[in-house]
């Protein structure tokens, strides 16, 4: 990835209203930060926000966390480069926050009121007695989190350097050490409301982009026909990609929402569980707002180039700046700006968190053993984790565009059979546990290698992600069916009794 | 009853798109078909799961199990009308609610539909099926060791 010299020189021309937005949100997330270090006194505010949360401050934080920097940049330059193909990415956003419900949120914030648990590997931990379960499912967490942040660091580190022209290297460190100071301080509950503000911003962005998508292009029908008499593909239901290529990205996306860590676990910082009645209605709509804009700013700039009122782009990745800053005013493209470094930065957050809590709590006691000081080794253990991953974006652009490839996917694949369907359904057996989420882990970093170094090409329509995940699914299937005899003496009475209720 | 039904829907997903991923492997690439496979596999399974989670003691509420149908079903009919109509997204294409037909049945089909009843499903079942006082107070009363 390399600076964005045309974006740099544009946002210059327009200086003081978007970089006074940009600055006025991070003075909200400083206030955020200072009140939120003086309330966390113990490592369960720092890793799980002393289960203080309402349920709209989380299901706001949950939809923060889920979209990254990804739903501002790369998703509307996906859309605008493949067509509609792209959106399958976020299609099932109808459907997951309500599965999300069913299957896991009343289910692991139960076991915080049974067990007082903070970290989704004790959740695995806990319902398959299995401290091996816990552990390898921390280690799956750390080796996707290290890509993840330095992709984010990296993309903030972009945005911080058209901004305020600091210089790549410099921006992507200021990235890390703005995030760092909340999460370092604040803990989760810094940044459970730093998710809430950040949200609240990137909804803001996106619904306000949005009119303005609608008004350039001339509503959806005047969009729809200037790309239809140009390109005939663009807008088919896959766009260019192919139908079972689109429908494998429905699939991960959606299957893999179970397990993605930095959303579930925030479902343990609920205040009181039986508000969760409301959770899928507010995460459903506040998703639906935020992804106007990576639907409309994609198909908007397709349809401006086709009309001829802008030039091709050099990179798809440049199409919601150009947008902004070539149709909205410079507040409007400020607030986008500020969304953008929000989505990066909630991520970013989430992910600090369950990194420390995993090399803090998880892999400890999956070797038997409990760290004296837990709040004061998460806050060590997250600076390590965060100057590692900055570094990495610092030094390697290429490291960072291999590690940020297999994040999501490799959640999916090594978290979804032991934690979805572990937790609703006592057939499944400690070994299948173990062995789904190492095939998960093993086949989405072997494949995802093979791939990236050119050793395996994989034909069209088949993910690595989609493929991990499946076989990591029938493995868990298989193993419980082949260890089913030991199933019953693997559970534990409250946990039962919370898989029960 | 309901918990087995729903392992077995699952299953027979997984190994439908496991089928299509295969049959990309071999010459030729993956048949026509293979996308019905995903088109048809993925909403089960992601139905299957939904059922697996809301069901209590092998049981789900009425209109909880009708509102994982209808889903079910919308996002079948959505992605099967998607490969069986024609297509028709060139100059002069004929546009349902501002996109082309096909587009707009996947996009306002799959992404906005659900959101009209499943969400409002969960929430009008959820006193009486899926988290109760009484049940709160039976979990407090059973907890284990903290980790």
């Amino acid at each position: 990835m390399t600076p964005w010299p045309a974006l740099q020189a544009v946002v210059a021309a327009r200086h003081p209203a978007i970089v006074a937005v940009a600055a006025l949100y991070f003075v909200g997330v400083a206030a955020i930060a200072v009140w939120a270090t003086r309330r966390t006194h113990n490592a369960s505010d720092y890793f799980a926000a002393g289960s203080g949360v309402g349920i709209v401050t989380l299901a706001v934080a949950a939809m923060a966390s889920t979209l990254s920097g990804f739903a501002f940049i790369g998703g509307p330059g996906l859309v605008y480069s493949v067509g509609t193909g792209a959106v399958f990415i976020v299609l099932s956003a109808a459907v997951t926050s309500t599965m999300g419900a069913w299957v896991l949120a009343k289910r692991l914030r139960l076991l915080r009121e049974a067990r007082g648990l903070f970290t989704i590997p004790d959740a695995i931990g806990a319902r398959f007695a299995s401290p091996a379960a816990q552990g390898l499912s921390a280690v799956a967490i750390l080796v996707a989190i290290i890509g993840y942040m330095a992709t984010n660091f990296l993309a903030l580190g972009l945005v911080i350097d058209a901004l305020f022209a600091t210089g790549l290297g410099p921006a992507v460190w200021i990235a890390m050490l703005v995030t760092l100071s909340y999460t370092l301080t604040g803990g989760m509950l810094a940044g459970v409301y730093t998710d809430l503000f950040e949200g609240l911003v990137k909804t803001a962005a996106s619904v306000t982009v949005f009119v303005y998508v609608l008004h350039t292009g001339g509503g959806v029908a005047a969009i729809s026909r200037a790309i239809m008499a140009v390109d005939a593909t663009f807008l088919g239901p896959w766009g260019t990609m192919s139908a079972q290529a689109a429908l494998s990205l429905f699939f991960v996306f959606a299957l893999g929402s179970l397990g993605q860590p930095h959303v579930l676990h925030k479902f343990y910082m609920l205040r009181d569980p039986r508000r969760l009645k409301w959770y899928p209605l507010i995460m459903s709509v506040a998703m639906a707002m935020t992804l106007l804009l990576f639907v409309g700013v994609g198909m908007a700039v397709r349809a401006l180039v086709a009309d001829g009122r802008l030039a091709p782009l050099a990179r798809p990745d440049d199409a919601t700046a150009t947008f902004v800053l070539g149709f909205t005013p410079s507040v409007v493209a400020g607030i986008v700006f500020a969304g953008v470094i929000a989505a990066g930065m909630s991520t970013v957050n989430s992910f600090m968190n369950i990194g420390a809590a995993a090399l803090t709590h998880d892999l400890p006691l999956a070797f038997g053993r409990r760290v004296g000081d837990e709040l004061r080794w998460g806050r060590r253990w997250t600076l390590v984790l965060s100057v590692a991953a900055a570094a990495v974006a610092h030094a390697s652009h290429t490291l960072v565009a291999f590690l940020g490839i297999f994040g999501y996917g490799l959640f999916a694949a090594a978290l979804v059979p032991s934690l979805a369907i572990g937790l609703n359904w006592k057939g499944a057996t400690r070994e299948a546990a173990v062995a789904s989420i190492a095939t998960g882990l093993v086949l989405t970093l072997g494949i995802e290698s093979c791939v990236y170094f050119r050793l395996l090409s994989l034909p069209a329509g088949v993910s690595t992600s989609g493929l991990s995940l499946i076989v990591s699914l029938l493995v868990f299937f298989g193993v419980s069916w082949v260890t089913r005899a030991r199933a019953a003496g693997q559970l534990a009475e409250d946990v039962a009794v919370v898989m029960d209720v | 009853m309901i918990t087995r039904l729903a392992l077995s829907a699952l299953l027979v997903s997984c190994l439908c798109i496991g089928g299509a991923y295969a049959l990309a492997f071999t010459a030729g690439g993956a048949p026509p078909w293979a996308a019905w496979a995903l088109a048809i596999g993925a909403p089960a399974a992601l139905a299957a799961v939904m059922l697996l989670g809301a069901a209590r003691r092998g049981r789900v509420a009425p209109a909880v199990a009708w509102a994982i149908g209808l889903t079910f079903g919308v996002l079948v009919l959505s992605f099967g009308a998607a490969l069986l109509l024609p297509a028709a997204e060139g100059p002069g294409g004929r546009l349902l609610l501002g996109l082309p037909l096909r587009t707009a049945i996947v996009l306002y089909g799959v992404g906005l539909v659900p959101l009209l009843f499943l969400p409002w499903a969960y929430a009008a079942s959820f006193d009486d099926a899926t988290l109760t006082e009484a049940d709160l107070e039976r979990v407090r009363r059973a907890a284990g060791p903290t980790p």
